[in-house]
């Protein structure tokens, strides 16, 4: 067992992809930025295969190496550059560049360096555009000094700044003016557009894109118009045709490969494609959900993809159809409603695309499904107030889902209080009773009352509104013969307390009492006669939010004030137990253990307390868990109890933290340290078994069968096994495409040779070994070295010894299976 | 300063005639302006753009192509089916020769403007020479049916273009023969509708291009009778193409009332290979854009709206001033308003007749800007029909207010006014 090193903050969701453009590989990958990271994603089943970390801030751009396409280059806010094998996922190199870089780019021409945009040294806010030259020296950290500028006054945005035909000339634009940078002529071309306000609205240059083939440079403009400039080459004589469509700002623009259409996307999260240059052939690919951010298309000009700002993926044919979407964490808006868990799925269910509610599992960092709560159609335009999800509530077998909407009306809020029904059938909620306005004012929160072992017809739901009342909504049998359900809700009580406004509310656990705070009081209530049974009070400050302990602490409850303040009330002897100086934002019980978790804020950072409310002093403590302000937490229950073998982290055993910041990135903590946590999976494997059944899959596994069966006739069932062990080998041949193998002589060998019966193992691996160069032969001991190391970190229980095994398995096909891939790459860098 | 009352005249019922065709003389110099009612105006590029001549229209003589030729001659063809030499000097039809062929849609001189070529309704190409003092018929050439709606010479003066509807031909002047015949058919939709070939023009590399009834702008290879490129710039028709004399430019008019450039341009740096490249947009018309040309400096674009508009090219100007300024020619350049000071009577001249006005009065008196009671609505004394198809050049009416005078190309009359209480009278003297 490793020893325990301290709790790591580790970012899990719904970092921000808009860091840069993304990149599709040669081979059916896409890779993308995402907040430090980059991730790579299969185009086939939209999983994600590889997390490459290593950048120490924000990712801002990544670009296929021009030379090896096989190879990533990534530039990121830390200034530092990194090379990587984006297949296996390592890091070659690191070239130190030094000060913040802002965007990347790699040019076929430019041997050795690469373009980065960087902050002009003495300047606020004047940024360059500056060559890199990349060394060529041994080693894996480099330093890259030797910058050369390109073009001055620069926007610091990625997208305003273009290579164009063969790396001839490069163009930028910021503000109302174009340059262009003949790189052979060492001639700068200065272009403006009219810097008059017009009655459309401004024409700020927003983006740039140049033509593949052609002398043509695509703009887009603040007021939608798409300006294509030719002849720029002159300075007097160039001339420029303008497209529109767009009725707001132009966030992107792409050219196909071949030049021959154009496609541009916006806040109306609409694609549009212009063909040949003209106004009037142009196709929509409407209704994809978010303003676009970033458009790119693939090399082979099957797929493009646009990023949108809400950190989803889609990736459209090039006929225009919707593909796919790889969506994680969707960043909506705002997030009003809690972090709420789906006690059916374990998903994390909050705010997701404007109306709707999502469900994000967090294991395949996927959304499960989104669920439309408003229905109604969404309007992108500023200024307009729409209806929105503010409270969501689930009971506690996940068969009952609550959910407030209202909209932002200054005079009268319009509120909806809707209550869904897990349908068995269709496996989705369904719309079971709508509630015009439950509440003179703003639903401040609302809660079942969630008893396991009850059935439904106790259930109760309790919502707290700004009107100064709370209302108690039951169950109630429908009498209307002609009804579709049998049940709806209506309210059952309504209760305040002098007239103040009733900001929490919550169960305790055997859900016989319910605490609601008015302001600055807490009032428990009986809930089964609604008695007011006690009230506490911790003046000054109002309570801003309050739980019930747990299990074996069922007897406290405990209340976070404005004035920062943390109190725990012992309900049998109805007195203060102990309260604490702490300014809580967040307050989170752990519904599988006593322990509860806060989180404050203080000096402009995030501090994370585990306590238990019998005892005053808190178990963990992390100071600056993070430099955001933390707005919502959530424990969500682990599959399994997790072995932890510090004391200290025991709170962690059952289930797992996760925070959401003001920038809406999910974190969560984990025990584990980073090289654990960045598992070099062999997912690859797992991704070419889930590969679409084609014909020829079709056939071969009719073969294969047939041989199987063959096998079993004559009884050889070992020799299967050793067949089946050999397949990643065959698999991988025939998964690679045809133009990237070796001739078929020299693969020959290697394929009978893994069809044959080997009577040893090792056999097998002389194969490998002649095919392999001796240069491999080093890394083949490391691999081993690693397998060993990884022996002895086995650990004794049985479980884990099992897992152990299977591991290994695998392993070794793995090891197969980058032989092969070796040797595929090491002909492909030959030429 | 004194005080002024000031008259809305809101009772001079205008309807100026609109732009029907454009040419340019060959050396620059000039521009010929043909109008809807056969007004024919010369405008002189060097001063200004100012409006030199006007020769007044004729009721049978329509202006439907305007071209100048063997140096500064113009002549005019239209429905009518003449053709007709103005006299610059006497600003008048000086002699015109039936065309023989129906009404006459289209006309061009060839490059050294010693031959002129009409396309008639009956679907005849013919050539006329032009000899000192009027015009010749020299031959006709290959006819087919449908009329022929435009005509464009190649510069070498070997072969015509001619569009009508559906197809375009290229005829061979040497032998009069039918060389290519291209249809221009829309078959994009199930329903091949009629295609209208507006215009056309025939370019020295061999590209003809042309205009038509679905808003395309084609270039084709006469040669192989292939499309090179199309480009869609409207859902109307494009009615008007004018190429520039160095043929790396064109513009276009469409029914929409907007222009654009196509601009020859090569595709990349250095490169020889060029392609056609739709520029820049111009929304200057509100009504069809009937006549375009291309003058060395600037677009100039007519329409059916009677406006006059020349756009310099910015890259073709070599500073920003006077001569780069967007010029458009919306108002009448002639005085067609005539002031009878003491009688406060108004003479509006119109094309075909006259009318005599007596303006409004008041007693009162108010400040700056105010709208004062009338005491006395203004009136409509007389309308004055002309005699003869010929339209009225100018006209006149005397201080007093009892003498009115107007001419014609040819005759000159002077009526005198009578007024008796109410009732005016009109005798001829």
């Amino acid at each position: 067992m490793v020893a325990p090193g301290p709790l790591r903050v580790v970012r899990c969701g719904g970092s921000t992809l808009c860091g840069a453009k993304a990149v599709f590989s040669a081979d059916s990958y896409l890779l993308c930025a995402s907040g430090d990271f980059v991730k790579m994603y299969s185009l086939a089943t939209e999983e994600t295969l590889r997390l490459m970390g290593g950048h120490a801030d924000l990712v801002t751009g990544i670009q296929l190496n021009p030379h090896n396409h096989m190879q990533l280059y990534s530039s990121s806010l830390d200034g530092s550059i990194k090379l990587w094998d984006f297949m296996d996922g390592i890091p070659i190199k690191t070239f130190t560049v030094g000060p913040k870089l802002l965007a990347l780019y790699a040019l076929a021409s430019s041997e050795d360096s690469v373009f980065v945009v960087i902050p002009k040294s003495g300047e606020r806010d004047t940024f360059q555009l500056v060559a890199v030259k990349l060394t060529k020296a041994a080693g894996q950290d480099l330093e890259a000094r030797e910058l050369s500028v390109i073009l001055d006054g620069v926007d610091a945005s990625p997208k305003r700044i273009a290579f164009g035909r063969e790396g001839e000339y490069v163009a930028s634009v910021k503000e109302v003016h174009l340059q262009v940078y003949f790189f052979k002529q060492k001639q700068l071309n200065r272009f403006s557009v009219s810097t008059a306000k017009t009655k459309s609205g401004n024409n700020r240059f927003t983006c740039i894109a140049c033509h593949p083939m052609e002398d043509c440079i695509a703009t887009g403009h603040a007021d939608g118009k798409i300006r294509l400039w030719r002849n720029f080459c002159h300075k007097k004589e160039y001339t420029f045709s303008t497209l529109h469509w767009h009725h707001d700002t132009v966030m992107d623009l792409a050219f196909s490969m071949e030049g021959t259409s154009l496609l541009s996307g916006g806040v109306e999260s609409v694609l549009v494609l212009w063909r040949n240059e003209s106004d009037r052939q142009k196709d929509f690919l409407p209704r994809l959900g978010s303003p676009i951010e970033y458009i790119s298309v693939s090399s082979d000009g099957t797929l493009c993809c646009t990023l949108h700002t809400d950190n989803r993926i889609t990736i459209i044919n090039s006929n225009l159809r919707f593909s796919k979407s790889i969506q994680g964490l969707i960043k909506s808006k705002d997030v009003k409603t809690d972090l709420v868990v789906d006690p059916r799925t374990k998903a994390l269910v909050l705010n997701g695309e404007p109306g709707h509610l999502q469900f994000y599992c967090l294991q395949s960092d996927q959304q499960l499904f989104s669920l439309d709560i408003v229905q109604r159609q969404y309007i992108h335009q500023a200024g307009l107030n729409q209806a929105d999800l503010v409270k969501v509530a689930f009971s506690a077998e996940g068969n009952w889902l609550a959910t407030v909407e209202e909209r932002e009306e200054v005079t009268d809020p319009e509120l909806q209080l809707k209550l869904w029904f897990y349908d068995e059938e269709t496996q989705s909620f369904k719309l079971n009773t709508r509630i015009n306005m439950p509440h003179e004012d703003h639903i401040t929160d609302m809660c079942f009352r969630d008893m396991d072992e009850l059935e439904d017809e106790s259930l109760i739901l309790v919502t707290a509104g700004r009107d100064r009342v709370f209302k108690v909504w039951v169950m109630v049998e429908d009498t209307d013969p002609e009804a579709q359900q049998s049940v709806s809700w209506s309210c059952d009580f309504v209760g305040s307390y002098h007239n103040y406004q009733a900001t929490n509310c919550c169960f305790s656990e055997d859900g016989s009492l319910l605490a609601v705070s008015f302001e600055e009081a807490v009032t428990v209530w009986d809930s089964v006669t609604w008695d007011l049974k006690c009230t506490f009070c911790h003046p000054p400050g109002k309570i801003r939010s309050i739980c019930f302990g747990r299990l074996m602490c069922a007897k406290y409850l405990i209340g976070a004030t404005d004035h920062g303040f943390l109190c725990c009330w012992n309900l049998l002897s109805c007195a203060l137990e102990w309260s604490a100086h702490l300014n809580v934002l967040v307050l989170q019980p752990d519904p599988l253990s006593e322990h509860i978790a806060a989180v404050s804020w203080l000096s402009k950072e995030s501090s994370l307390f585990v306590f238990k409310p019998n005892e005053p002093r808190p178990i963990y403590i992390q100071r600056n868990l993070c430099k955001e302000k933390i707005k919502l937490a959530a424990f969500i229950p682990r599959d399994e109890p997790e072995m932890i073998g510090s004391e200290k982290y025991l709170w962690l055993r059952r289930s797992q933290l996760f925070f959401l910041t003001d920038t809406q990135e999910l974190m969560t903590l984990s025990t584990k340290s980073l090289e654990e946590r960045l598992t070099p999976s062999s997912k690859q494997l797992a991704v070419e078994e889930s590969l679409p059944v084609t014909p020829f899959s079709l056939l071969l596994g009719r073969h294969r069968r047939q041989q199987s069966q063959e096998d079993i006739d004559l009884g050889k069932l070992v020799v299967r096994n050793k067949h089946e062990q050999d397949s990643p080998a065959v698999k991988e041949l025939l998964h690679t495409p045809a133009h990237v193998l070796p001739s078929a002589s020299f693969l020959c060998p290697i394929f009978i040779n893994s069809l044959l019966i080997s009577k040893e193992k090792k056999s097998d691996e002389e194969v490998a070994d002649e095919v392999e160069m001796q240069s491999e032969k080093t890394e083949d001991d490391s691999d081993e070295e690693r397998d060993v190391t990884e022996m002895e970190q086995e650990d004794t229980s049985p479980m884990e010894l099992l897992g152990e095994i299977t591991c290994k398995l695998s392993k070794s096909q793995e090891k197969e299976l980058r032989k092969i891939r070796k040797m595929d790459y090491s002909w492909i860098s030959a030429f | 300063m004194g005080e002024f009352e000031v008259h809305r005249v809101r009772f001079f019922g205008l309807v100026p005639a609109g732009v029907r065709c454009l040419a340019c003389s060959p050396r620059g110099g000039r521009l010929a302006l043909g109008r809807t009612d056969g007004a024919v105006e010369i405008y002189n590029f060097a001063a200004n753009y100012f409006q030199e001549k006007v020769i007044p229209g004729h009721e049978a003589r329509s202006v439907e192509a305007l071209c100048w030729a063997a140096g500064e001659r113009l002549f005019g063809a239209g429905l009518g089916g003449a053709i007709t030499e103005y006299d610059l000097a006497g600003l008048r039809a000086a002699h015109s020769v039936d065309g023989g062929g129906g009404p006459i849609w289209s006309m061009a001189a060839n490059g050294s403007g010693t031959q002129l070529a009409i396309g008639c309704e009956d679907g005849s190409v013919k050539l006329f020479q032009v000899v000192p003092g009027g015009i010749q018929f020299e031959r006709n050439l290959d006819r087919r049916k449908g009329r022929i709606l435009c005509l464009s010479w190649h510069p070498s003066d070997t072969h015509i273009a001619a569009g009508s509807i559906g197809a375009l031909r290229v005829l061979d002047v040497c032998s009069g023969q039918t060389v290519q015949r291209i249809m221009v058919n829309y078959h994009m939709r199930k329903v091949t509708r009629e295609c209208v070939v507006w215009s056309i023009a025939f370019l020295a590399s061999g590209t003809v291009v042309t205009t038509d009834s679905f808003g395309r702008v084609q270039f084709w290879d006469w040669q192989r009778g292939t499309l090179r490129e199309s480009h869609t710039v409207s859902t109307s028709a494009v009615l008007s193409l004018a190429v520039s004399e160095k043929e790396d430019s064109i513009v276009v008019g469409t029914s929409a009332g907007a222009t654009y450039q196509f601009q020859l341009l090569p595709v990349k740096m250095g490169s020889l290979e060029k392609r056609w490249v739709r520029t820049k947009p111009f929304q200057h018309h509100t009504h069809d854009v009937r006549a375009v040309a291309h003058s060395s400096t600037a677009l100039i674009s007519g329409g059916l709206d009677a406006q006059l508009v020349i756009r310099p090219l910015m890259e073709k100007m070599q500073k920003k001033g006077y001569e780069a300024a967007l010029r458009k020619f919306t108002f009448p350049h002639r005085r067609l308003v005539s002031c009878a000071r003491k009688a406060r009577l108004l003479l509006f001249q119109f094309s075909q007749h006259l009318e005599l006005w007596r303006l409004g009065s008041t007693n009162e008196t108010g400040k700056d800007g105010e709208v004062l009671p009338l005491r006395r609505v203004p009136e409509h004394l007389v309308q004055l029909k002309s005699k003869g198809p010929e339209h009225i050049y100018c006209s006149c009416v005397s201080p007093c207010g009892t003498w009115v005078t107007y001419s014609t190309a040819s005759r000159f009359h002077l009526y005198r006014v009578r007024y008796q209480g109410d009732s005016v009278g009109v005798t001829k003297v």
